[in-house]
């Protein structure tokens, strides 16, 4: 399994190894993705890959050493309030995340179907249609 | 009812009954309609210009009008082009109460000596601001793809390379001139749902073409009667009036219309009886970039609400530019305003014209262009 989140330390955490702790004690893949750290502490963006439960246990030993986590969900997202529902997305949509009801006419968002692919962004007419990064 | 319940009363009841029970049947559509832009009046300055140049928020408005008239097309863009923002988004943002930048130059007058201006406005510091579109509410329109082997952006949005899908802008049998094909009810000076206000039909559409081919039924199969519609721009709400951007056309303004039809006999119940099965739309290639684009085949609304079409033996998903969801929401707010008394119906002061035909633009001589 594999997990991205951002974390946010004080000073005193980031005098700990923490990375070193999350490969070493519990068995963790990290991939920083981007880090900035100084003296006042710092944010970091980490992949996290490894079994569900060492991710947990990881992610509990973060917060024991008083360091804020923040799970990212990549991707896709839509903006409810800007769709119109006018279904434009349905037919660009390759893995058929975007789903029309025929009776209320009403558009859905599937993310568990999404692959990010970005295809439907451009071709969102009210924009509503965005990638998290 | 909603033209949706009356399909389904006829179908349970059928027509007789329909004609004898139903009164009232209210339609809706919404969609992107680029012959859309709003009038507005800014009041004069002090010393006052006579507005010669006008952007909003950067978008360039028409001046040449009175000295602080002026009109913003929907598709208006910066010089810059960026399509995200048009001339839809500041009609929209106006309507969201926001304050934008208003700059005007000018030449100078004796009477009007002041050369620029560089102010904010909002619906609340302006006198007019009217919504006016010459072309809405198209009574049916065409089916776009593409054959080509590249990715088109186009004014019927995005259409993958190969078939890759088709797109179609219509509500369908909800949609108010499919339920009253020969402009009975609807004439100059109807009341409409108009961008979650009241407006009104002020003329025929431009391009108006009621001599299209029809079905027996009289439901053109092709772009046929459109309407020009007025309305306060006070009284409408992002809900129903909003700024879109089709990628790499250009912005327009995504509007919702609602129109009551009385049934005002059986001839009226049979139209707005009409289902989606009964509406025929010409598939046109896209990918051949010319007027006379070769018609594919022609598709059912079933067919297209169906989610897929065959072209030329290629299963094609099909999505719209409509909203179908906001179609049905208008006519339901329109029914719920005639039963609470808060919107009358108003009778037609006057048809549409009936023979109104098409003409193209050729490059012609100035004697060709007498003949
Ligand atoms: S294209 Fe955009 S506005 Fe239209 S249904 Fe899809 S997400 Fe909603
Ligand atoms: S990003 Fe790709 S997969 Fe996800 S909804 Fe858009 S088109 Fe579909």
């Amino acid at each position: 399994m594999k997990t991205k989140v951002v974390l946010t330390f004080s000073p005193e955490a980031s005098n700990q190894p923490i990375t070193h702790n999350l490969i070493a004690k519990h068995h963790l893949l990290v991939n920083i993705l981007r880090a900035e750290i100084d003296e006042v502490g710092g944010k970091m963006v980490l992949e996290l890959s490894g079994k569900a439960d060492d991710i947990r246990k990881g992610i509990d030993y973060l917060k024991d050493n008083s360091v804020s986590v923040r799970p990212i969900k990549e991707g896709v997202r839509r903006d409810d309030d800007a769709c119109t529902h006018c279904g434009m997305c349905i037919s660009i949509c390759p893995t058929k995340a975007l789903s029309i009801d025929q009776k209320s006419g009403k558009v859905s968002f599937n993310e568990e179907k999404c692959v990010a692919c970005g295809v439907c962004i451009d071709a969102c007419p009210p924009r509503a249609m965005e990638i998290l990064i | 009812m909603t033209a949706q319940e009356f399909k389904e009363f006829v179908r349970a009841n059928g027509i007789k009954k329909a004609a004898k029970e139903v009164d009232i049947v209210t339609t809706g559509t919404f969609g992107a309609m680029c012959s859309s832009g709003a009038y507005l009046n800014f009041g004069h300055s002090d010393p006052p210009i006579k507005m010669q140049k006008i952007w909003i928020d950067g978008i360039p408005a028409q001046a040449g009008l009175a000295a602080v008239d002026a009109y913003i097309g929907a598709t208006a863009l910066d010089e810059t082009n960026n399509m995200i923002h048009g001339g839809g988004h500041v009609i929209e943002d106006l309507v969201r109460g926001k304050a934008l930048r208003l700059r005007a130059t000018s030449y100078g007058t004796d009477c009007y000596p002041r050369k620029e201006i560089d102010t904010y406005i909002s619906l609340r510091t302006i006198n007019q601001a009217v919504l006016m579109n010459v072309r809405n509410c198209y009574q049916n329109y065409a089916v776009a793809t593409n054959s080509s082997p590249k990715t088109m952006y186009t004014y019927m949005g995005k259409l993958l390379p190969e078939f890759g899908n088709a797109t179609f802008s219509s509500a369908g049998e909800i949609s108010p001139l499919i339920n009253d094909p020969y402009y009975r009810t609807i004439g100059i000076g109807t009341r409409i749902f108009l961008g979650g206000g009241q407006g009104h039909v002020i003329w025929e559409g431009t391009q108006f073409n009621p001599g299209a081919p029809r079905t027996p039924n009289g439901v053109p199969k092709r772009p046929a009667g459109s309407l020009a519609v007025l309305g306060d721009l006070k009284q409408m709400t992002p809900d129903f009036l909003r700024g879109l951007t089709l990628s790499r056309y250009g912005s327009t303004l995504g509007i919702g219309i609602g129109i009551p039809i009385p049934i005002l006999d059986e001839e009226m119940a049979r139209y707005c009886a009409v289902t989606n099965d009964d509406i025929q739309a010409p598939v046109f290639d896209y990918g051949q970039q010319s007027r006379n684009r070769p018609v594919l085949r022609d598709v059912s609304y079933a067919d297209l609400r169906s989610g897929e079409i065959t072209i030329k033996g290629k299963q094609v998903p099909t999505s719209s530019l409509s909203s179908l969801y906001k179609a049905k929401q208008i006519s339901e707010i329109l029914k719920s305003w005639i039963m609470k008394g808060e919107f009358t119906i108003q009778e037609p002061i006057q048809r549409f014209p009936m023979d109104r035909v098409l003409r193209n633009l050729d490059v012609r001589t100035e004697r060709e262009a007498l003949q």
